[in-house]
């Protein structure tokens, strides 16, 4: 499903903004999504180097959600957006800054692998594979909903937060375990687990964006269902 | 062809309160009923059948490109149309259950009750206070404190009075633009109408004028139905709480005025109201 609108605008500058507005949503989210593709290999190849590459370029991603608002605030401004203009304008501003928010995720296990590259490595570590995998996949898709202004895919990111969140759940768990056998590593175990609850948090990002999504291509609120 | 479940009718969630006021009772006699209304110029049909209920005291926007027919059934409504040779109607208007096209209704006391405002304001060569009072003067009523009385009330109701009661008795073409669109509005309320028609009031309008005219637009429909033309889609977003749009002579989409300027039904219209038209 691909929804493109029927007609270019009267006005090409207009059209020009809007375009210019996506396309800085889509360049942030693919500088946050290589972001967190180097704190993971910080993390999981134990390689400082990755970690400080992402903590120095999310300054990028932080004036990057500025430009975005910059950019929305001025096509309001200057041209009066309605209807599906309107809600694009809007959606784009908020998932610049959930975007940003996956990127300060990607900081602090950037931050927290860091940490972890400073004591032995733990057989543990490779207990997140299944959640770095699944909120990589979220956050990928959840920028894909928006580039193919595909609903259906964004709707269906909801249901594999909910995995996301359980995997979460189970790892804290384990590890919670763990840090009673093996109490001399416990400043790691607490590690994994902030590492763990900030893949989560990217899942939750992910679905705030699809649910951004679906407002700008169906005009439909699905956040929070059946309180309104 | 218009869609009916949009254009025949008002909206289902019509009944619910809407966003400025929430004492709207919806009833056929609250309503300005068009019913498979078709307007003709000679042989040119301009209006092809258009079924619209518009309530009571509420603000009622018509948009639509240039020629698409919203001015022409703006000005059926006071029968205004019928000045220009050659043209005939089809199809019925009702206000308050009757047709105004019923033999008994005088074409004065019809435009009495639907009071109308034009593009550009047109005071007459007198003063501010005879301007006020004319339409009563032509309807007979020459009574002084009466007159004084409406005077003042018109002008507070347009939002006027402040501006011009030491200046009574000056010109009303000595009025800046704004100004003069407010005496109007002020002039077509003297004779307490019960609708007001406004076709395109703002467009020769500054910024500001058009703000005191827009405020003075949302203050007056709590006494009167106001319909206004309006090719400004910001104004009809800031005005009216239902939005009628129109295409080559169709009623295309009509609905809360929310709905059309974030999700209209029809292509036609999400097309005309983000510029993606023509």
């Amino acid at each position: 499903m691909y929804k493109e609108p029927a007609k270019p605008h009267t006005l090409s500058n207009f059209t020009t903004s809007l375009d210019q507005l996506r396309s800085s949503v889509l360049r942030m989210s693919s500088l946050a999504h290589l972001n967190l593709k180097n704190s993971i290999k910080g993390l999981m190849e134990r390689d400082d180097d990755w970690c400080n590459n992402c903590i120095a370029d999310d300054e990028e991603i932080d004036l990057l959600e500025m430009q975005i608002d910059h950019e929305g605030i001025e096509v309001m401004s200057r041209f009066h957006p309605f209807a599906s203009d309107l809600r694009e304008v809007i959606s784009s501003i908020k998932i610049g800054a959930n975007i940003e928010r996956v990127a300060d995720q990607a900081v602090n296990i950037a931050r927290r692998a860091r940490k972890l590259n400073e004591q032995p490595e733990l057989a543990e570590l490779h207990l997140l594979d299944n959640p770095i995998r699944l909120s990589l996949e979220m956050f990928a898709d959840a920028v894909r909903a928006f580039a193919e202004r595909n609903a259906e895919l964004a709707v269906e990111l909801k249901s594999r937060d909910k995995e996301l969140d359980l995997l979460n759940k189970d790892l804290t768990d384990a590890l919670i375990n763990r840090m009673q056998d093996d109490s001399p590593n416990l400043p790691s175990y607490l590690n994994l687990i902030f590492i763990s609850r900030c893949l989560e948090r990217i899942g939750d990002h992910a679905c705030n964006i699809a649910e951004d999504v679906v407002f700008a291509v169906n005009a439909e609120d699905i956040r929070h269902p059946g309180k309104v | 062809m218009p869609n009916e479940e949009h254009a025949a009718t008002p909206p289902e969630d019509f009944e619910r309160p809407l966003e400025l006021t929430d004492d709207f009772t919806p009833g056929e006699s609250n309503f300005i009923k068009v019913d498979n209304f078709k307007f003709f110029y000679g042989k040119k049909e301009a209006l092809h059948g258009i079924n619209l209920k518009i309530p009571s005291r509420k603000v009622t926007s018509f948009i639509g490109p240039s020629g698409c027919g919203k001015s022409t059934l703006l000005r059926n409504f006071n029968r205004m149309n019928e000045l220009i040779p050659g043209v005939h109607h089809e199809g019925d208007i009702t206000i308050h259950g009757m047709s105004i096209y019923d033999p008994s209704v005088e074409i004065i006391a019809l435009r009495r009750r639907i009071g109308m405002v034009f593009q550009k304001s047109n005071p007459f060569p007198m003063s501010i206070y005879e301007n006020i009072v004319y339409p009563l003067r032509i309807a007979g009523q020459n009574t002084r404190s009466v007159l004084d009385e409406t005077v003042e009330r018109c002008l507070r109701s347009a939002a006027l009075w402040d501006e011009a009661k030491d200046r009574l008795n000056d010109s009303a073409l000595g009025l800046s633009g704004g100004q003069m669109q407010r005496l109007c509005i002020a002039r077509a309320v003297a004779s307490r109408p019960e609708i007001l028609l406004m076709d395109e009031p703002c467009s020769a309008l500054d910024p500001i004028a058009t703000a005191k005219v827009e405020e003075l637009i949302i203050e007056l429909k709590k006494d009167f139905t106001i319909v206004i033309v309006t090719h400004n889609m910001q104004q009809a977003s800031r005005v009216s709480e239902l939005t009628a749009f129109f295409y080559l002579g169709n009623l295309i989409e009509f609905d809360n005025t929310r709905k059309i300027f974030t999700n209209p039904s029809m292509k036609q219209t999400e097309e005309y109201i983000t510029g993606r038209f023509g």
